[in-house]
């Protein structure tokens, strides 16, 4: 009953009612005058709102731009953030941004220095020759010439080739004259306009090889031409910083492999010098051994090449008067006993190598019997891989009895050599016995 | 096919090696078993040692893990390679048959192509065509025998092609498989690790605990032996302390004994001894008295001169004592004098002043009271008059009566209303003229006092001048003179009569000097020593002679006084005597004079002479006079006449209340009048405007 008054004031009055609705409802129900940022705070975001007009980051003080570094875009044009902002927040997010994984510590925990060699290594990986301007690389290296001081480099695209090109291929595929222009063709990136820009360069990791090619395999998309290569030798000789050099999987052959070391020699800092997976053969060993006696190579790494007995005694040669080598890798290479028995007795003489691997090489006794020698009589040597060689029981029986002299070394490793149970056993423990030495 | 054989010889060399590190890491497993074995037997003697050997054994096996794990993972790269090598001396093998192959098909194939060719040259001799006919069907078996050949070796090497690519493929698989199992292994080898680890921390915490368990217990067992030993000590130490303190209590309560004892000893003996000194003290007293009883018993052997010399000092002694207090007193009566003198000569300083202003107030407020006399008495007069006046309408106007001036003697007169003394005395007016001439004197009295000698001679004769003079009553020149002589016989007799007064040291001292001269100093004594100056001398020799004169009057006029009944007696007995010896006989009375005047001056003394005059004017004016004669003033307007006046004013205000009536009537006609005149007016121009109108209409 005393409802319907009310209800009919309501109908009748609807814009009393419409008053009554009107109500002051807060709008932000958190809001507090707590949370009411500082005015510097707010000046803070208002500069990180504005900062590619006015960009103002080193009259900050520490804590104001750390504030900024966590509130910029990372969006913002790189030549302007490149030498202004200092490592920090903003490149671990636009690290995180761009990429999964992100494993500061691999590059001397600077996130900046992760951003620009990853960036740097992106442009070069997706550079295709003829049709990417070079302009793009070229702009990047001022920004990122500080930071770089690796590059690590997955792949390196070949110029696409129009439909064309294949059919004159496929149909003058036995031409020399072809052969010669598409080799022109299928040049990669030219590293001659940037090794020698990039100031801080150290390590250069370079595979001549496409990422997920898919369907389109060509085996020249696995090679490195000619004129590639004389690039390359003559950007590395520019480049005055460079210390480790590792050419993987890039189908170097002795010619090849001849050019890139005679640009190398008497080369100032290369220290580390790594030809794993090519097609290195004895001339390119031997160009490969006047270069251990040229220069101050601490590591040289032939994995899987195609070294055999000239080669190897080559790098004996070499490595008989070095003083400066001390890992030497020839794994997976057909050194054969003449050229093991070479390195063996160019050990007796070395005092510096430390590092000897001589895995899957054919090598037999003889040259087990040699090592012995060596492995009696040297202290320098700290590990040794002989295996997959068919050294024999008595080949086991020389090593162990020279092991049973030896104090220093601390890897031994002799699998797959078809020694005796009991003499391997016994080779690791003198190598267990040396270790617990060691520490 | 030899390729298939070989690989699955190579396929389970990974396997073996797995089997070849577990066994080893089994071994491994059980040397620590060993190890753990080991350790209870070494526990019992050395802990610490089974710490270590745990520790190392621990580490040990870290090692060891560290060391087997990637062993494994080396294992597989190592069968790779072993793999890879292989298959390159496969292939070498393959590529060497495959030349060797080739060469062989091109011998045979350049071979049989010479023989085709060598055919093709035997051809021309042939000349029949079955013969060339042959040749070619030869010929074209040869060719074809030889593409044939070419044929097998294409199908033979593509074959191996073939295989080449299952074989790769196989490769690719199998590295692909050897790639998981390398992944599985890492995985394993990370758990492993891990597990590893963990165990080693749990080991250590487990360890660190124990350590740090059995540390805590070591420390506490010691940190308890310390304490105890500790408090053993500190109980030690105060058993110690109490002991010492008890036979420290022990000794000072025996310290305490003896020092009483001895105390007391001393103290008996010292009693003893002070006994023994009072009795011999008392002995020697009594000796002492009895020697002086003996010396004052026999003075004279002892030596007189001895008592009497010593008598002689003390007295000397007391003499200078006393003359010391004496001094000291005398400074201090001195002080005493000299103050109270200046309190004295302060205090008539004041006294004057006030005398002074009194006199002074005295003489304003007469004048004032004669000049309200004189205001109020006019004011008083005109009212009379103006009553008069009243009166006199009143009766003649209004009542038509003849009105009589009353007799009224006052308004004659005006001023003060003076006593009726003034003629009862004029001898008594002669006195105060007497005084106040005198008092004009007072100076030459005082240089008379000092040529007092001079007029000495004079004296009886001024005096018998005087008595002439106030029996004529009054010549003023003769008075003066009198005054002059008979000061002079009055001070004479008092210098007589008070002689008892005088020390007879002064005497003494006076003898020496002459009579006048003595008299001065006496009198000068004597005023000093009643403490009259000397301007109230004359004052005194007045009273003197009055009271004289007084006795004479009243033998005179015989008028009954209060008087002594002595001086009536006296004045009888000597009424008939000449007047000179009677003043020469008044001796007698002037003691008890001089006393009066004495208490009189004291009195006066407070009060100033003059104001006592004046007070003597007052006291004289004789105040029921005033009255009435204020009262005949009032009195003009009789009793009857105020009743009659009354009486006239209701009438006269009847009569004014009716001429008010009529003045307001008057004013009233007036009005009514003009009321009247105006309404005439009108009356007039309303007829005359009808007339006009008649007129017209008519």
């Amino acid at each position: 009953m005393s409802r319907s008054p009310y209800l009919q004031g309501a109908t009748i009055n609807p814009a009393e009612d419409f008053r009554r609705m009107r109500r002051i409802v807060a709008e932000d129900l958190d809001w507090t005058l707590v949370i009411v940022p500082c005015l510097s705070k707010l000046c803070l975001q208002s500069f990180i709102r504005n900062f590619e007009e006015k960009p103002i980051f080193e009259e900050l003080s520490p804590t104001q731009r750390d504030f900024v570094q966590e509130g910029l875009s990372t969006s913002l044009p790189l030549n302007l953030t490149a030498n202004l902002i200092s490592d920090g927040v903003f490149w671990k997010r636009c690290c995180e941004e761009r990429w999964d994984l992100c494993d500061v510590s691999h590059y001397g925990h600077s996130w900046k220095r992760m951003f620009f060699e990853r960036h740097m290594e992106n442009i070069i990986e997706l550079f295709i020759p003829y049709s990417t301007e070079e302009k793009t690389v070229l702009e990047m290296v001022p920004l990122c010439k500080n930071y770089v001081k690796r590059l690590n480099i997955s792949q390196l695209l070949p110029p696409i080739r129009e439909p064309e090109g294949e059919e004159e291929d496929e149909l003058g595929l036995d031409s020399p004259y072809q052969n010669e222009n598409e080799g022109q063709s299928m040049d990669h990136f030219n590293f001659k306009i940037l090794l020698s820009k990039l100031t801080n360069l150290e390590e250069l990791h370079l595979v001549y090889k496409v990422n997920q090619c898919g369907m389109n395999f060509e085996w020249q998309m696995f090679e490195m031409t000619d004129k590639d290569c004389k690039s390359l030798a003559s950007a590395l000789k520019s480049c005055k910083t460079l210390k480790i050099l590792r050419l993987h999987e890039s189908h170097i052959e002795d010619k090849k492999c001849l050019l890139l070391v005679k640009h190398l020699l008497d080369h100032p800092s290369l220290r580390e010098l790594d030809f794993s997976h090519n097609l290195i053969g004895d001339k390119g060993a031997r160009a490969v051994a006047k270069l251990l006696n040229k220069s101050q190579l601490e590591t040289l790494n032939l994995y899987d090449n195609d070294i055999r007995d000239h080669g190897a005694k080559a790098l004996a040669h070499a490595l008989a008067k070095n003083p400066t080598l001390q890992s030497l890798n020839l794994r997976l290479n057909r050194v054969g006993d003449e050229g093991g028995q070479a390195i063996a007795n160019a050990l007796l003489n070395n005092k510096t190598l430390s590092h000897l691997h001589l895995g899957a090489n054919k090598v037999t006794e003889p040259t087990v019997i040699t090592l012995a020698k060596v492995i009696a009589q040297n202290n320098t040597l700290k590990s040794i891989n002989i295996s997959c060689n068919c050294l024999g029981e008595d080949g086991g029986k020389a090593l162990e009895e020279a092991m049973s002299y030896n104090t220093s070394i601390t890897e031994c490793d002799v699998c797959l050599t078809g020694m005796g149970e009991q003499s391997v056993s016994f080779i690791n423990q003198a190598v267990w016995t040396n270790k617990k030495n060691a520490i | 096919m030899e390729e298939f054989g070989k690989d699955p010889e190579e396929a389970p060399g990974p396997e073996n090696q797995q089997e070849r590190s577990s066994l080893q890491s089994g071994e491994a497993d059980e040397e620590v078993h060993e190890d753990v074995n080991e350790e209870p037997h070494n526990q019992q003697p050395e802990d610490k040692k089974v710490e270590e050997s745990e520790k190392m054994v621990l580490s040990q096996r870290i090692l060891t893990l560290q060391r087997e794990l990637p062993e494994q993972i080396r294992n597989i790269q190592t069968a790779a390679d072993a793999k890879e090598s292989m298959r390159r001396t496969e292939q070498e093998k393959a590529c060497r048959l495959r030349l060797e192959l080739l060469e062989n098909d091109v011998k045979s194939s350049q071979e049989k192509f010479g023989e085709i060719i060598g055919e093709w040259s035997t051809a021309n001799q042939k000349i029949t065509p079955q013969e060339l006919q042959e040749l070619l069907n030869n010929q074209q078996k040869l060719s074809s025998a030889l593409l044939d050949d070419k044929k097998r070796v294409i199908n033979e090497l593509q074959q191996e092609l073939k295989v080449g690519d299952d074989r790769y493929v196989k490769d690719l698989r199998k590295h692909a498989e050897e790639l998981g199992l390398m992944m599985e292994r890492v995985e394993d080898q990370i758990k492993t690790l891990k597990m590893a680890y963990r165990e080693e921390l749990a080991h250590i915490q487990r360890i660190n605990q124990q350590e740090s368990e059995v540390l805590l217990t070591t420390d506490k067992a010691e940190w308890e032996q310390r304490l105890k030993a500790l408090w053993d000590k500190e109980l030690d130490r105060l058993m110690q302390r109490q002991e010492k303190v008890e036979e420290y209590n022990e000794k000072v309560e025996d310290v305490v004994l003896e020092t009483r004892d001895q105390f007391n000893d001393k103290q008996l003996g010292h009693n003893e001894k002070l006994m023994a000194m009072v009795r011999e003290r008392k002995q020697l007293e009594a000796a002492s008295m009895s020697t002086q009883r003996i010396l004052t018993v026999i003075p004279k052997p002892d030596g007189p001169d001895n008592l009497i010399q010593r008598k002689l000092r003390l007295v000397r002694k007391e003499m200078l004592n006393l003359k010391a207090q004496y001094s000291s007193q005398q400074k201090c009566i001195t002080q005493m004098k000299r103050q109270l003198t200046d309190r004295r000569n302060r205090i008539v300083q004041q006294h004057g002043h006030t005398q002074k202003k009194i006199q002074h107030f005295a003489v304003a407020d007469v004048k004032k009271f004669e000049q309200m006399w004189l205001m109020i008495e006019d004011e008083v007069k005109q009212l009379v008059e103006r009553v008069l006046v009243l009166d006199s309408i009143i009766y003649k106007q209004h009542l038509g009566l003849a009105w009589e001036r009353p007799h009224m003697a006052f308004m004659g007169r005006s001023g003060l209303i003076q006593p009726q003394k003034q003629t009862q005395s004029p001898t008594h007016q002669a006195v105060t003229q007497v005084i106040r001439t005198q008092d004009l004197q007072g100076s030459q009295r005082m240089t008379d006092a000092s040529v007092g000698p001079m007029l000495k001679t004079d004296a009886e004769s001024v005096t018998t001048e005087v008595h002439k003079a106030e029996s004529e009553g009054g010549a003023e020149v003769e008075e003066r003179k009198l005054s002059n002589e008979a000061l002079k016989t009055v001070m004479e007799l008092l210098c007589d009569e008070l002689g008892f007064l005088f020390e007879e040291k002064f005497l003494s001292q006076l003898a020496p000097l002459e009579e006048e001269e003595q008299a001065v100093m006496k009198l000068s004594s004597l005023f000093s020593a009643f403490g009259i100056s000397k301007r109230e001398v004359p004052r005194l020799a007045q009273v003197l002679l009055k009271h004289k004169n007084q006795k004479r009057l009243q033998t005179e006029d015989v008028c009954v006084e209060t008087g002594n009944s002595s001086d009536k007696a006296e004045d009888a007995g000597a009424s008939c005597m000449s007047h000179v010896t009677s003043e020469h006989m008044d001796l007698n009375h002037l003691l008890p004079a001089l006393k009066s005047f004495l208490e009189q001056h004291m009195r006066s003394r407070e009060v100033p002479a003059s104001q006592n005059l004046s007070f003597q004017c007052e006291a004289v004016r004789d105040t029921s006079e005033d009255q009435a004669y204020w009262e005949s003033m009032s009195n003009v307007i009789s009793e009857d006449k105020v009743k009659v006046w009354e009486a006239a004013e209701s009438k006269i205000k009847q009569y004014h209340a009716e001429l008010t009536e009529i003045s307001e009537l008057i004013t009233e006609t007036l009005s009514l009048e003009q009321q009247n005149a105006e309404l005439r007016v009108l009356l007039q121009q309303y007829l005359q405007s009808i007339v006009f109108t008649d007129l017209e209409s008519s």
